[in-house]
């Protein structure tokens, strides 16, 4: 045996590492829509990435409004491999805000969300919440014109929540106006509170997706529904039967066991790390290419500067200039509420039918809002070319 | 053949005689306008299906290919076929419009458009090619690439790409039209502020149009069909069609006031014309057009699960009634001022910049918009609603006043084409560019040309 061997041996006999590695890495996964089970890991990954890219940003960053825009300065400057890690932090940000919607998007038309998977749901929600509210308030943080005018529209959109409107503001700017306090607090929530929520939401979403099974998909029981021929036919009475655990609790015959299943080392695996690792490099490409541009020091007394919103703030930007002035409360409604209902989703559609042509009742209005979001982020983009 | 010359020739010389010498002059203006207006409404009544028929086509085969129903198969190929048969109607339409009305009436006009907006005709023209290839090729291999579907629906998906561009790069001069920039750059003309609404407008509009279109088609084939398998299949393409056409139409308000908000900030005297001024009461009858649409729609929707007994009919009727009310909401003048008088007695006569209206018949805040927001959610129901008692309904036993439905939707379609293209092109009156160049002039022929000297 050679030392290798026994040191693992060693740690094997005090952690049971062994074990642990073959439970991660051999459990039956799904054959059909494998693929798409892939947003999830590259989610993961990005997440990662945008905390290690972070890290560094950290060592060199200073929280401050004298500061903050000249430390950035000083890394696009005299800085080549700081510059990209910025570049790096600011496109996997983009990018992370893009797969975490298609996952999202792909688990409500698949019907993944699901009794007994409720709460893999609930937790995806709040994470992609807690995505959206890093990239709002990493936007405020290079204190160039672009960040001070985001700081100035955000917090001014906190006035709108009903009862508490003024009081949320006051408390997120630290005064009247956007200023010191605003972004030494935003700083904080960046790297600290959001964080500190994050990751535990992660590590339950993964220990929910572990004693689940990824089996929640429509995909994964498609071939009950039609003959080699193509030809509609009822569904199967019944169907492969699977080894426990998955799923953990059998809601219907119907959608007990999937079809076809494989190990998810090592065809998951690959297919996870072919699509993270396209990411990464992309990513990098852009980071390279592109990098994080950084506008002139905020100036509050500017009358020249038009502030241009995030890609992400295109949509609710487009319906701010849409909606009469009298209909903006309302319009603001619009977020909280689409965030209360998807929470609420698994619990309004309890049917355990996931086919999405037999599910218009969720389908119909979920499809609206998707090419809603979708269309005003066309329409708020094509504005930004003719600014 | 002798005697034939001697025939048509002197019809021929007398014709010629009769025949001007060159297009009808300046106090031809208005049936000009008229001719041109006529015609460009026909070819975008056309055109408009063409283009849907080449995008929604290629998007029912693929739904059939992943629902495995031979029927989306069967409505696809229907809709290739259409667009083999109707594309050079279309094309001939739009030639006759511009070699004939455009350059020989506004011909200063045509040549500057032209001359500006060089490359996305360029690209049009190419993009025309590219349409009528793909969509014979698509249409004409759909056996023989049974067994390649992939293949084949990677060509349809071509042709779809094709018919977004075509109707993109006409939208660019069409828009630059309402909101011109500047001309030297190829990029704001291309990205001019309209460019944009205009071509998810139009693009949606279209898709919505070719929907309520084949079901009006299906409708009439129904109605003729003797076969219980053709009936069945027209029953559920007609009612396919209806309810596509209302999902695609349930975007429009959103896109169509996009639209208007966009000309509001970058071609202010057009949106003033079509808010508060003489184009106000056509504004005004859109607003009600649109709500009839839905209202016909959700009348189909409760008729059709009524006669298979099936659920949701009801509720459909409750919903017609919703519709109903929201229209009226929609339909009602900001003000009820008809007359000069009563616009003085609300203090309302005053300039538009003093907070006074002129005519205040189409203004759009607050009520309107919250209609709008109400025809959205009332029609998602209604969908939602159809869509769940659909499982009940036995395709083929459709009556005839569903049928009727149908053809009326595919009417108020057009109708609603027709007022949007006149709102449209009749807000940058007197111009044909907005700003820059009007109807006056077009015609300057009669300049001698210099003698070359030898």
């Amino acid at each position: 045996m050679g030392r290798i061997a026994a040191a693992y041996n060693w740690f094997d006999e005090r952690t049971a590492i062994r074990s642990l590695i073959r439970k991660g890495l051999y459990e039956a996964v799904p054959v059909r829509g494998a693929w798409f089970y892939t947003l999830g890991s590259a989610t993961l990954v990005l997440i990662l990435l945008q905390l290690i890219t972070g890290i560094f940003l950290t060592l060199l960053y200073v929280p401050s409004v004298t500061e903050a825009w000249a430390s950035l300065h000083y890394l696009s400057q005299h800085d080549a491999f700081g510059s990209i890690v910025r570049g790096i932090h600011l496109w996997s940000a983009y990018i992370l805000l893009f797969v975490i919607g298609l996952h999202m998007v792909r688990t409500f038309f698949s019907g993944s969300y699901k009794r007994p998977r409720e709460l893999n749901w609930v937790t995806g929600v709040g994470l992609f919440v807690l995505v959206l509210a890093m990239a709002i308030t990493g936007a405020f943080l290079p204190w160039d014109q672009a960040a001070y005018w985001t700081a100035v529209v955000v917090t001014n959109i906190a006035v709108y929540t009903p009862f508490i409107g003024s009081f949320l503001r006051a408390l997120w700017r630290g005064a009247d106006t956007v200023g010191p306090t605003t972004l030494s607090r935003t700083f904080g929530i960046h790297v600290w509170l959001i964080p500190a929520i994050l990751f535990p939401l992660i590590g339950a979403h993964l220990a929910l997706l572990r004693k689940h099974g990824e089996f929640g998909s429509y995909v994964n029981y498609r071939g009950a529904y039609r003959s080699r021929e193509g030809v509609d036919v009822p569904p199967a009475p019944k169907q492969r039967p699977i080894e426990p655990p998955y799923p953990a609790v059998p809601t219907d015959e119907l959608w007990a066991a999937p079809l076809e299943t494989e190990d998810f080392y090592p065809h998951q695996t690959f297919k996870d790390g072919v699509v993270s690792a396209a990411l990464v490099i992309l990513v990098f490409i852009l980071a390279v290419a592109i990098g994080a541009p950084l506008e002139a020091i905020a100036d509050p007394a500017t009358t020249s500067y038009t502030p241009v919103p995030e890609w992400f703030f295109l949509p609710l930007d487009e319906l701010l200039l849409l909606v009469p002035q009298q209909l903006i409360p309302l319009v603001l409604v619009l977020p909280t509420g689409g965030v209360l209902l998807l929470l609420a989703l698994p619990f309004i559609d309890r049917d355990p039918e996931r086919n999405p042509f037999e599910r218009p009742a969720v389908m119909v209005p979920g499809a609206f809002a998707v090419l809603f979001v979708v269309i005003l982020t066309l329409l708020g983009s094509g504005r930004l070319f003719n600014l | 053949m002798s005697e034939l010359i001697a025939l048509v020739g002197p019809a021929l010389h007398m014709l010629a005689a009769e025949l001007p010498s060159q297009a009808p002059q300046g106090h031809n203006r208005i049936a000009a306008q008229a001719a041109i207006g006529s015609l460009f409404s026909l070819h975008i009544l056309i055109a408009g299906l063409v283009s849907g028929a080449g995008e929604l086509g290629p998007a029912i085969e693929f739904l059939g290919f992943v629902r495995q129903r031979r029927r989306y198969d069967r409505l696809a190929h229907g809709l290739g076929r259409f667009v083999t048969l109707y594309f050079s109607f279309s094309s001939a339409i739009a030639i006759l419009l511009i070699t004939v009305l455009l350059v020989g009436y506004w011909g200063r006009f045509w040549t500057t458009i032209v001359t500006i907006g060089w490359w996305p005709l360029f690209i049009e023209a190419w993009t025309f090619v590219l349409q009528v290839s793909l969509a014979y090729i698509w249409y004409y291999t759909w056996e023989p690439l049974r067994a390649f579907k992939g293949l084949h629906m990677a060509i349809g998906g071509l042709l779809a790409i094709a018919s977004f561009l075509q109707v993109y790069m006409i939208d660019i001069i069409a828009s630059y039209m309402l909101t011109p920039t500047n001309p030297q750059n190829p990029l704001r003309l291309a990205l001019n502020p309209t460019s944009y609404p205009l071509t998810v407008h139009r693009t949606v509009g279209n898709l919505a149009y070719i929907g309520f279109a084949f079901g009006a088609f299906c409708a009439i084939r129904f109605l003729r069909a003797r076969n219980p398998e053709d009936k069945a299949f027209y029953d559920w393409a007609g009612s396919f069609g209806l309810l596509w056409g209302v999902a695609m139409t349930l975007l429009q308000p959103i896109v169509g006031y996009s639209y208007a908000k966009e000309i509001q900030l970058h071609s202010y005297g057009s949106w003033y014309k079509m808010m508060f001024g003489t184009l106000s009461p056509v504004f005004l009858w859109q607003i009600t057009l649109l709500g009839i649409m839905f209202i016909t729609a959700t009348l189909y929707f409760g008729r059709r699960l009524r006669t298979d007994g099936a659920r949701g009919s009801g509720l459909l009727r409750a919903m017609s009634v919703g519709l109903v009310l929201t229209t009226l909401l929609a339909a009602m003048p900001y003000h009820l001022g008809f007359t000069y008088a009563d616009v003085a007695a609300a203090g309302l006569d005053r300039p538009f910049w003093e907070g006074g209206l002129i005519n205040p018949l189409g203004s759009m805040i607050p009520w309107k918009v919250l209609a709008l927001m109400f025809y959205t959610l009332i029609a998602i129901a209604a969908v939602v609603w159809y869509l769940r008692g659909l499982p009940g309904v036995v395709w083929g036993g459709a009556r005839r006043g569903e049928q009727r439905i149908l053809m009326l939707m595919a009417v108020l379609t057009m109708l609603m084409i027709v007022t949007m293209g006149f709102i449209r092109e009749n807000s940058r009156g007197p111009f044909l560019i907005s700003g820059q160049m009007t109807i006056e002039g077009q015609q300057n022929t009669q300049n001698p040309q210099p003698t070359p000297t030898p």
